[in-house]
């Protein structure tokens, strides 16, 4: 198969697997999309990780360990994905660390509140998912199957997230506004996380089929699903602009299509710490792990 | 307090205060691995404080949340090994890790032997999860053994820790469980002064002023 060929293979809806041939473009589109999604994953366990020590319930405590032990795990099998693709895991923590490789916007920001907690369960996770959803169908295949797996514990994320803001929006008017406070510092974010709307032409990734979707169909997507929810529950989305036209398209302040460029190239409120803060525990425990490598040789 | 409710607190404690440490290695442990590992060890341990504190409550007319939660750092039972903060140190934290499930293990056995039969059965159903977690230190135990650098780092924290490990148990469990940790170490541990329930390492005060800040931040809420 040559490289036009294997391109209308993939746009028919043909999956590959990792032993077929694939163009060198191909593979390494993917290792680089995978790959962010494997480091969004595992720096998505920082800012939630922070509110582990300080669950204010012994069923939110588990919950929330689960949670992101589920991240912990989703990284692990992400980065199983890459490393068959050729790219072996230290290197993508290498290259993480270094900031040679990126990590997705709402993870560069600070959890302030126990309110961040339910809003990132609840909203980032459902925003996440809409994408993930639509990676079902990847032309690669064994990303494809892992993510079967990772958008059913997502689920329950939200639904974790979900049950958080509505205990709180039911408690005191300090409660609800805790709640209010961290959706008013989200929102920006959040509307950045599908990313600019690229027509799907001009996307190597959509024309690979790597993703089936679009940007702004995903971000339509998540308007549509959560906005009359959180309208529901007495929460204001803090953009004046907001609405659903009558043939159902939300129309929206437009982002700053600038900060999201800034943010993912490293240039986050939280991301030179965090990183910092991954530099330094993989270095006090890189001992560990080469006693496990000297015991497995 | 009623004698039981006395015991069911300081083995809850021990649970809640050692889940919450073990969950800081949750995102940051050696491996990716590992630290799916801990942090089911660390749920289990939780998970187990909820139910031993549910019976204790039962007893005192309160709930789990508030005696997790509510209580003065004065008046937790915890023994003060599972006090101590180890984040980002292994070695530390394996030796714990394996000093305080052997522990757990013989006050376990004494447990489900008791003639309390809700407290039998609590202990049976927690000794069928504790199982997993001492197979996960021994593993752990075996591995550093066999490595030169591993091996001091794990000698020299047992040494630290032994006299918080002896605070752990009875006077009457605690020499049969002595002699197994020296045996299966190889290292000559004196029995000496065991640091006891009550006297709160110094890491407990910044740990329950996180663990319980959001809860205060509005006393009496529903979260």
């Amino acid at each position: 198969m040559d490289e036009q060929g294997f391109l209308e293979y993939v746009q028919s809806g043909g999956q590959v697997e990792t032993d077929d041939w694939m163009p060198d473009e191909y593979r390494q589109k993917l290792i680089k999309f995978i790959e962010m999604h494997a480091n969004s994953e595992l720096m998505g366990v920082l800012p939630e990780r922070e509110w582990i020590l300080r669950a204010p319930t012994l069923q939110r405590k588990l919950a929330l360990t689960a949670k992101v032990q589920d991240e912990v795990g989703h990284a692990q099998l992400i980065y199983r994905v890459v490393e068959d693709l050729g790219k072996p895991r230290e290197q993508c923590l290498a290259d993480l660390i270094s900031g040679t490789s990126k990590f997705h916007n709402v993870f560069h920001y600070p959890t302030r509140t126990w309110g961040d907690v339910g809003v990132i369960a609840w909203l980032v996770d459902a925003a996440a998912i809409i994408s993930q959803k639509a990676l079902l169908k990847c032309s690669y295949a064994p990303y494809a199957r892992i993510m079967k797996k990772i958008c059913w514990e997502e689920s329950f994320h939200i639904l974790h997230g979900r049950d958080v803001i509505l205990t709180l929006m039911l408690g005191t008017d300090g409660q609800r506004e805790l709640v209010q406070e961290a959706l008013n510092r989200w929102w920006a974010p959040l509307m950045m996380f599908h990313g600019n709307p690229i027509p799907a032409e001009n996307d190597p990734v959509v024309q690979w089929r790597i993703k089936t979707q679009g940007n702004e169909e995903a971000r339509q997507q998540f308007l549509d699903g959560y906005v009359p929810q959180i309208w529901e529950l007495g929460l204001t989305v803090p953009d004046p602009k907001l609405r659903r036209r009558e043939d159902g398209v939300w129309e929206y302040t437009e982002p700053d299509w600038d900060e999201l460029r800034s943010v993912v190239t490293g240039h986050g409120p939280m991301t030179a710490e965090r990183l910092e803060f991954r530099r330094v525990t993989r270095e006090e425990t890189a001992w560990v792990r080469s006693v496990v490598l000297a015991e497995a040789a | 307090m009623s004698e039981r409710a006395q015991r069911l607190l300081e083995l809850a404690d021990d649970e809640l205060v050692l889940g919450w440490r073990n969950s800081e290695w949750t995102g940051i442990a050696p491996s990716l691995e590992e630290d799916v590992a801990f942090s089911s060890i660390a749920q289990n341990e939780i998970g187990h404080a909820r139910a031993l504190y549910e019976l204790a409550a039962a007893d005192l007319g309160t709930t789990a949340d508030e005696l997790a939660f509510d209580r003065q750092p004065g008046e937790y039972r915890a023994a003060p090994l599972v006090e101590l903060r180890f984040v980002p140190d292994w070695g530390r934290t394996i030796a714990r890790h394996y000093l305080y499930e052997t522990a757990d293990e013989a006050r376990i056995a004494a447990l489900k032997g008791s003639s309390d039969a809700d407290v039998a059965g609590l202990a049976a159903k927690i000794d069928r999860e504790e199982v997993y977690h001492r197979l996960h230190a021994e593993m752990w135990v075996d591995r550093l053994l066999a490595s030169p650098d591993g091996r001091v780092r794990l000698i020299d924290a047992t040494r630290e820790l032994w006299p918080y490990a002896l605070g752990i148990l009875d006077d009457d469990l605690r020499p049969t469980w002595a002699e197994r940790v020296r045996e299966r170490l190889g290292v000559d541990l004196t029995n000496g002064d065991a640091i006891a329930r009550g006297a709160h390492a110094d890491d407990w005060t910044a740990l329950w002023d996180e663990m319980t800040m959001v809860r205060r931040s509005v006393p009496g809420a529903q979260w």
